[in-house]
C-alpha cells in the first residue's frame, strides 16, 4: 500500500488573480499558508480483483476507471493509463468544500501517491503542475493554480502567477516566533456548511473583465501584507483583510450573505482587526486576526452569533501552519 | 603575529556580516519540514567537513532538547554518513572513494528525508554523488560550501555558500561551524518557545476549569 498526504491551505490575500483570465494581462499574487489537517489517500494494489474501487464520501466499484463518478480519480486513473486492479481511498479531519484548499490537496495527494504506484518520483513543482493539469484541463474545473501550488509546496509563502503561465514561489520567511505569533492571533471559525466553490468561481471568472482594476488592487496588495506579517504587525494585516475582504465581496455575488456579514460585523465590534471567508466565499470558514487580549471574546461572540443565525454545527478549529508539502507517509511497494 | 591575527579575524568578521541570511532561512525550514514529518536528516562531508557534521549530530539530536529531554516525544533524526569506519573503508576500497558517501545514503534514503551536504569546494566527487542520488529521488538537498560553490551550490535547495579565495579552508570551514550551530541555537530556541506556550495554554486550562 501507498499512503500519501498533503496539506490543507489557508490563504490570506490575493485570491482570483490565479485565474488565466486575470494573470494573462497582470501578475497575480497570492499569500497562504499550509496548515495542520492533510488529506491523505490510501492506494492498494489488488491484483487478484478486477476492479478499481474509489472510496471517498462515497463508494465505488466499477470494471473500468471511465466509469468513475469521481472526476479527478477518474481522469487520473485514465491519464496514467492506470485501468484496473487499483483501490483508493481518501481521508480527512475536515469535510470537504470549507474553504481550505481541500480539493486541490485531494487531487496533489493523489497524484503524489499515483506517481509513486508506477514508480515515478516527482518534486513539488511538478506535482503541482501536475495536479493543476489535472484539475483545470483535463476535470476542466473554473479555478485558478493556488491550491495546488500551496498543497504541494507546503509552508508559508507568496505566489505569483506570471502572464507566460509559470508560478514562482517565494517562501514568507517568517521566524518560529513571528509564526507562534500569528497563529495565536488567528481564528479559524468553521460556519458548519459547505458550498460548491465551482459556481461561484464560474460568475467570478465570467466578471473578471468587470473587476479588472479590482484584481489589480488585490494582487498588488499581497506584497504589502506580506511585509506586514514579516514584521509581525498583525493588527495591521488584519486591516488589509478587511480591505481585501470588501474589494472580494465585489468579485461575484454568492462571495458572501446577510448572515456571514453580520457575524464579520460582531466580530469586529467584539474587536477583532480584519478578516475573509476562506476560499472562493459562500461559506465554510471564517478567518478572523484579533489582538490576545480579544481572542477569547471574539470566539465566544461568533459562536452565539453562528447559532443565531442558524449555523448550528458552527465552532472553531485549532490550526497550526506547517512547512510540510506533499509527502508519500508509507510506501510498501519499495522506495 | 598579531597582524597575522587581526587580517585573518578581519575576513571572517567580513564573511560573517555577508551569511546569506535568505538560503539558511531556507535550510531551516527544509528542516522544520523534516521534523514535522518524522523524516532523517543525513550529513556528510570530507575530512574537516566531517568532523562538522559530527558534532553538528550530536547538537541536533540530544543538545537542542537538553533543556526538556523527556518532554519532546518526537525528536531529530540526524545521521552522519557512513556512519562506522569499517562502512566507510569497506566502500573505499571495495567500490571506490566517490561512492563512500552515496552507496550507505543508498541504503537508508526515503522520500521523507533531507540531506545536509558539507564541502568547502562544492566540487569533492563523492559528496557530488550522494547529492545527486538525493536529487534523483526527489530529496531536498541542504548544500553548505566555500569558495565558488562549485557543483554542490548549484545542484542544492537551500544554497549556502561562503564566497571565498580557493584554498580557504580554515575560513570556510569556521564560518560553516557558525552556520551549522545557528541551526542548533533555532531548533534549541523553538522547542524550549513550544513547551513554554503549551505550559501558558496548560495554566490558563487549568484557571478556567
Amino acid at each position: 500500500m501507498i499512503i500519501s498526504s498533503a496539506p490543507m491551505r489557508i490563504s490570506f490575500a490575493g485570491g482570483g488573480t490565479d485565474l488565466p483570465d486575470f494573470y494573462t494581462r497582470y501578475p497575480g499574487r497570492v499569500i497562504s499558508t499550509a496548515i495542520d489537517k492533510f488529506i491523505f489517500i490510501a492506494i492498494n494494489h489488488a491484483p487478484y480483483t478486477n476492479h478499481v474501487a474509489a472510496r471517498y464520501s462515497l463508494s465505488e466499484e466499477v470494471s473500468h476507471p471511465s466509469e468513475l463518478k469521481n472526476t479527478r480519480i477518474r481522469e487520473a486513473l485514465l491519464d496514467l493509463g492506470i485501468e484496473k486492479n487499483i483501490e483508493i481511498g481518501s481521508f480527512a479531519p475536515i469535510p470537504a468544500r470549507t474553504g481550505l484548499g481541500s480539493s486541490s490537496s485531494f487531487s496533489v495527494a493523489l497524484l503524489k501517491g499515483l506517481y509513486a504506484y508506477i514508480g515515478k518520483k516527482l518534486d513539488k513543482r511538478e506535482i503541482a503542475e501536475a495536479a493543476c493539469r489535472l484539475e483545470i484541463d483535463l476535470v476542466k474545473e473554473p479555478i485558478g493554480k493556488q491550491d495546488q501550488y500551496a498543497a504541494a509546496f507546503g509552508g508559508f509563502n507568496m505566489l505569483q502567477f506570471n502572464p507566460d503561465g509559470t508560478v514562482d514561489v517565494e517562501p514568507v520567511l517568517l521566524d518560529y516566533k513571528k509564526r507562534m505569533a500569528l497563529e495565536s492571533h488567528l481564528i479559524l471559525f468553521f460556519l458548519g456548511t459547505t458550498r460548491d466553490a465551482s459556481s461561484v468561481l464560474a460568475e467570478q471568472k465570467a466578471n473578471t473583465q468587470k473587476n479588472f482594476e479590482t484584481l489589480k488592487r488585490m494582487s498588488d496588495s499581497v506584497p504589502v501584507l506580506k511585509e506586514a506579517l514579516l514584521h509581525a504587525d498583525f493588527k495591521s494585516a488584519g486591516e488589509m483583510l478587511l480591505e481585501g475582504w470588501t474589494m472580494k465581496k465585489q468579485l461575484a455575488s454568492a462571495i458572501s450573505n446577510p448572515g456571514i456579514d453580520r457575524l464579520y460585523e460582531i466580530a469586529l465590534d467584539c474587536g477583532a482587526w480584519g478578516g475573509k471567508v476562506l476560499g472562493a466565499g459562500g461559506a465554510g470558514c471564517l478567518m478572523m486576526l484579533a489582538p490576545l487580549e480579544r481572542r477569547a471574546a471574539v470566539v465566544e461572540t461568533l459562536t452565539a452569533g453562528a447559532k443565531a443565525e442558524g449555523f448550528e454545527a458552527a465552532c472553531e478549529i485549532p490550526v497550526g501552519f506547517v512547512q510540510t508539502g506533499a509527502e508519500i507517509v508509507v510506501n510498501s511497494y519499495g522506495r | 603575529m598579531e597582524q597575522f591575527i587581526q587580517e585573518f579575524s578581519q575576513k571572517a568578521i567580513s564573511l560573517l556580516c555577508n551569511l546569506p541570511k535568505v538560503e539558511i532561512a531556507k535550510a531551516m525550514n527544509i528542516l522544520q519540514a523534516a521534523f514535522e514529518r518524522d523524516g532523517r536528516i543525513y550529513v556528510i562531508g570530507n575530512g574537516g567537513s566531517l568532523a562538522l557534521a559530527t558534532h553538528w549530530v550530536s547538537d541536533f539530536n540530544k543538545t537542542v532538547f537538553s533543556h526538556n529531554l523527556e518532554e519532546h516525544q518526537r525528536r531529530f533524526q540526524a545521521i552522519r554518513l557512513p556512519t562506522t569506519e569499517e562502512e566507510l573503508t569497506a566502500w573505499a576500497n571495495d567500490v571506490g572513494y566517490e561512492m563512500v558517501f552515496a552507496g550507505p545514503l543508498r541504503n537508508y534514503i526515503q522520500d521523507s528525508d533531507v540531506l545536509i551536504a558539507i564541502s568547502s569546494s562544492g566540487n569533492s566527487e563523492n559528496i557530488v554523488r550522494a547529492v545527486e542520488l538525493a536529487r534523483a529521488n526527489k530529496v531536498p538537498v541542504i548544500g553548505i560550501s566555500g569558495f565558488d560553490g562549485g557543483r554542490l551550490n548549484a545542484l542544492s535547495d537551500a544554497k549556502i555558500m561562503i564566497p571565498s579565495n580557493r584554498g580557504e579552508y580554515e575560513l570556510v570551514e569556521g564560518i560553516h561551524a557558525i552556520v551549522l550551530h545557528i541551526f542548533t541555537k533555532y531548533f534549541k530556541e523553538y522547542f524550549d518557545h513550544v513547551l513554554l506556550l503549551r505550559k501558558d495554554r496548560e495554566e490558563l486550562h487549568t484557571a478556567t476549569v
